[in-house]
Formats: C-alpha cells, structure tokens, sequence
C-alpha cells in the first residue's frame, strides 16, 4: 500500500486552505462598505448610459428600433444583465491578476511557493471569494436596478439563466488563470486587466448581440465562454433566441468550455511559474 | 560703484524663486514623462483601452437606431457624444492622475519626502496637469476622430469660443482634481472608492453621453448645482452651432459666465484646499500613514 508522503497535504487541508484565503478576503472586502456599494451601482449607472442615449435620440421608437436590432423590446433588462455580467467578469479578471501581482508587489509571492500549500489551491481560494463577490453584486444591481427602471425582473426561465451563469463561471475562472501567467510574466497589472475587461466587454456582446458582428470577429468572440454565458442568461429571461436554436445545445458548449479551460489555463499557468522559478522572477517586479 | 538697494535685492531674490519654480516644475514634468515611457505595455494598454470603450458605447447607443451598426446617426448625435467624451476623459484622467497619483506617493512613502524638499507643491501637482494635458489631448483627438469614423459627421462650429471653453472647463477640472487629492490625503483608502463614485455621478449627472434632457428633472436640479455640468453643455452646443434646444441648462452667455468663473477659481480653491489639508497631515504627521 502506498502511503502518503508526510509533505504532502490532504484534500480536507487542501479544501481548508482554500477555504481559509476565501474567508480572509471576505473579512478583508467587508471592511470596505463603499467599495461594495459601488460595485452594486456602477453597473446600474453604466447601463443607463446606452439607455438614456437611446431614449433621448429615437424618442418613442426606441423599444422598436432595439427590437429590430437585439431580438427584445425590453432594453432595460437587456443592458442591466449585460451590465450585471460584466461585473462578474470584470471582478474574475481583477481578482485573480491582481491576486498575482499584489503578491508580487508585496513581496509574499516567494513566501506562497515555499509553503506545502500549491499556489493554485490559494488562487482557488480568490476565486470563489471572487464568484461570491462578483456573483452577489451582479444579482443586487439587477434586482435594484430592475426597481429603478421599474421592469419586472423575473421574466423568464429564472433557473435556466441561473444556470448558464453557474456554469459559465467555472470557465471564465479558467480564462483568469490564463491571463494570471500573463500577469506573472509581463508585470503590468493594472494596464493589462483595465484593457483585457473592456476587451472581453466588447467581445461578451454587453450592450448588444455579437450575431451583429462581422464573421470573423463573431467567430473570436464565441471563443469566450462569457459570449455564450450572457447570451443563455438573456435568451432564458428574455427569449432573445440561442446561437445553437436551443438551450441545451449552448449550454452543453458551455460545458465543453468548463472541462477544457480549466485545465489548458492551469497548465499554462504552471508552466508559467515554473520558468519563473528557475530564472528568479517571482520576486522580481 | 552702484549698490543694491533694498527694493531691487527683493526683484532680485524674486526672480530666482520664479526662476527656480520653473526649472523645478519642468523637472517634474520631465520626470513624469520618463516615467510614462519607461512603462510601454500601460502606454499602449491605455490608448488601446480608450478606443474599446469608444467601440462599446457607439455599438450601444446604435442598438436604437432603426438600421443598427449599419446606421449613421446625424450629426447632432454624434457632436454629443464625441465632445461629451472628451470632457469626459479628461475629468477621468484628472482624478487619477493628479488625486489618485497622491495616494500612491504616499503608499510608496516617498509623499513625505517630497514635502521636504524646497520644491513648489504647486509645481508638484501641476506637473502631473502637464502630462494629462498632452496625454489625454491626443487620447481624446484620436477618440474624436473613430468615433467620427463609426457615427458620422462631427459638426465642428465656432472653433475659437469652443477652445475658450474647453480651456476653462479643463482648468475648473483641474482645480476639481487638486480638492480631489485634498481629499485623498484625508480619507486615504477610501480614495479608490471616492474617485470611482465621482466619476459616476459625473457620468449621469454632466450628461457627457446623452443631452441634459433624457434625466428626470430631480436629476437635473443637482446638474444645474454643478459647474462642470454647465462647461458640458457649453462646450458641445457650442461646437455644435447652438442647434435647436442647445443649450440646454440656461441661456450660452449664462454659461460662460459660469465656466470662466469656474475656470478662473476652482485651481485657486482646489489648491487652497490641498494645502490646508497638506499642514493637517503634516500636523498630524499622516503624511506617510497609509
């Protein structure tokens, strides 16, 4: 029988380090009750803008002309979840970088890899206090804001959309490990993460469908699990139509993206880490 | 042999301090141009950013045009937007760069350094003025020009009052962003938090993206309450050739009343505020506290 090797950790200790960054984080963002009200607002604000445009430039053809164009005439809801999403996503790419950087920055990134605990199993840790946080930002600004904007915001398949935005998370966490190894190597965060959230913005479709976009560029945007997670959330509440005709279809590609990133990106991130190991670049920023 | 009198040693000594701020307040705007180059993935990053965010918001406010993307709006349209934006950006660059920039001298710790050297503290913030003006201008010029390209025609009327304008809006946003990094020096972390939150109600209430019209009037009341509000709408009706219902908050000689008074005293007021809160943290020696 083999036994295991007294350096290396359980799975119970395993899931109880995670477990404890997710818990320090939270301590640590609660402490920060302006920063959590803002992330609650901005998405409210940022989809009033298109909004406000929108009314005061096609007065009362607005709902039409964002029918004709998006699939449904309630653009309230249609620039909230888009909105809402992007929070989620936005927050996934800050977390998970900045996690890197930060750490680097302050020097305990060296300390991180000494330690038994896998630096994964830590940036495991940020992501769920990530999915926590972002998730239940997302879900007060469009419950608020469908209060603001007077709409009723349980249209729809509520537990089919919360299911595409379940399982799109897994994916999208895989993406940020990914651009976790960028971080790492190339060192500047903030530039890096401010452009990459307005990039996955345009490529999610935030404020309009990526089907209006030309092939090739459709093509690169269907490659994001987002595109495909705030297209399931807004076609099960707003029945704007699937990319694949039907739920399962986009939901099971949805799938397919959560078995595949996760593990390309760790690979990735790993060999990342290991170069940097060798040629001293972890302490290095 | 003639000897120097009083007055003329005072002209003198004078002079040198003038002199000597100058040179201080170049060094500074080199040092911070050096510092701006010597960082070229947050160079890049940052134009390229601001070109998404144009993308964004165009492909947004096209969702209710009859023909979406394929459409062209009409030039009014597209005259809000561009100048709003340009507004926009600079009043977004202004917090960050002169306001948050404090923050960060004072995370670094080298906040208390600076204060005791000799050097201008107005030179010192005025410095970081320099590289948003040049930054930011071309940003704003290269934003104009894609966002023409994707909505348009811009309407470009009366240049020289738009360009008075705009100087005085920029400099009222400029005394906003010395009282901002009062501010900062006060509430510390919070900053983050205060620059985002200020940028928003900027965003909804100056109406940078949409006319004063499209808010409900509870809102308009609190834009009529802001200067910079009134700098928006003077800037873009001008430009736009005051087209009907332009301006939209009171009448254009009102307006620039407003903005050139707000041009005029907000650095003074900004800064007045900076070094009051600059001798309280130095009272309280929070200067290197973060």
């Amino acid at each position: 029988m083999r036994s295991k090797s007294p350096h290396q950790p359980s799975l119970s200790l395993i899931i109880s380090a995670a477990l404890a960054e997710t818990k320090l984080r939270l301590i640590n963002i609660s402490r920060y009750p302006g920063q959590m009200a803002m992330e609650v607002i901005i998405p409210i604000i940022f989809a009033a803008m298109p909004m406000l445009l929108g009314q005061a430039t096609a007065g009362d053809n607005a709902a039409a002309n964002f029918q004709a164009n998006t699939g449904t005439a309630n653009y309230f809801a249609y620039l909230l979840i888009g909105a809402s999403t992007f929070t989620i996503v936005a927050n996934a790419f800050w977390h998970i970088a900045y996690w890197v950087r930060f750490e680097q920055e302050t020097g305990t990134l060296e300390a991180v890899y000494l330690t038994p605990t896998s630096s994964l199993t830590l940036a495991a840790g940020v992501a769920l206090y990530s999915a926590v946080r972002g998730v239940g930002s997302a879900l007060i600004a469009y419950f608020l804001g469908a209060l603001i904007f007077r709409f009723n915001p349980l249209t729809g398949n509520l537990l089919l959309a919360l299911l595409f935005l379940f399982v799109g998370l897994i994916p999208l966490y895989g993406l940020t490990f990914l651009f976790g190894a960028l971080v790492l190597k190339v060192k500047e965060a903030n530039a890096l993460i401010n452009l990459m959230q307005w990039v996955v913005s345009l490529l999610m479709g935030i404020f309009f469908p990526v089907t209006l976009f030309p092939p090739w560029l459709r093509f690169i945007a269907q490659l994001f699990p987002p595109t495909w997670m705030v297209n399931g959330v807004r076609s099960a509440l707003l029945g704007i139509g699937y990319f694949l005709e039907n739920w399962y279809l986009d939901w099971a590609v949805l799938w397919a993206f959560l078995i595949f990133a996760p593990l390309f990106s760790i690979q990735v991130f790993r060999r990342v880490e290991a170069g940097l190991r060798r040629n001293e670049g972890i302490g290095t920023f | 042999m003639a000897f120097p009198t009083r007055s003329n040693r005072s002209v003198k000594v004078r002079l040198a301090g003038i002199e000597n701020n100058l040179s201080a307040f170049l060094a500074m705007v080199q040092k911070e141009f050096i510092i701006m180059l010597r960082y070229p993935v947050e160079f890049v990053a940052s134009f390229a950013q601001v070109f998404v965010i144009v993308v964004v918001l165009t492909f947004a406010g096209l969702m209710f045009a009859p023909r979406g993307l394929a459409s062209s709006t009409d030039s009014a349209t597209t005259g809000l937007v561009v100048y709003g934006f340009v507004l926009f950006i600079y009043l977004s660059d202004t917090l960050w760069t002169i306001g948050f920039n404090v923050r960060r001298e004072q995370k670094q710790g080298t906040l208390e350094q600076l204060y005791l050297s000799p050097v201008s503290k107005f030179a010192a913030l005025a410095s970081r003025v320099a590289i948003t003006l040049f930054w930011t201008g071309l940003l704003s010029v290269c934003a104009a020009v894609l966002m023409t390209a994707l909505l348009g025609t811009l309407p470009f009327e009366n240049g020289g009052l738009g360009l008075f304008v705009l100087v005085m809006a920029l400099s009222g946003t400029f005394g906003t962003g010395f009282a901002f990094a009062a501010l900062t020096l006060r509430i510390k972390e919070a900053a983050q938090t205060a620059v985002n939150l200020l940028q928003f109600a900027f965003m909804v209430l100056c109406a940078p993206f949409f006319p004063f019209s499209a808010l409900p009037e509870s809102l308009r009341f609190f834009s009529r309450l802001i200067p910079l509000s009134y700098g928006v709408d003077a800037f873009r009706s001008t430009l736009m050739g005051y087209p009907p219902g332009f301006p939209e908050l009171a009448p254009i000689e009102v307006e620039l009343v407003i903005v050139t008074l707000f041009g005029l005293l907000m650095p003074l007021v900004g800064f007045w505020l900076y070094r009051r809160a600059e001798d309280h943290a130095r009272r309280r020696g929070s200067l290197s506290e973060y």
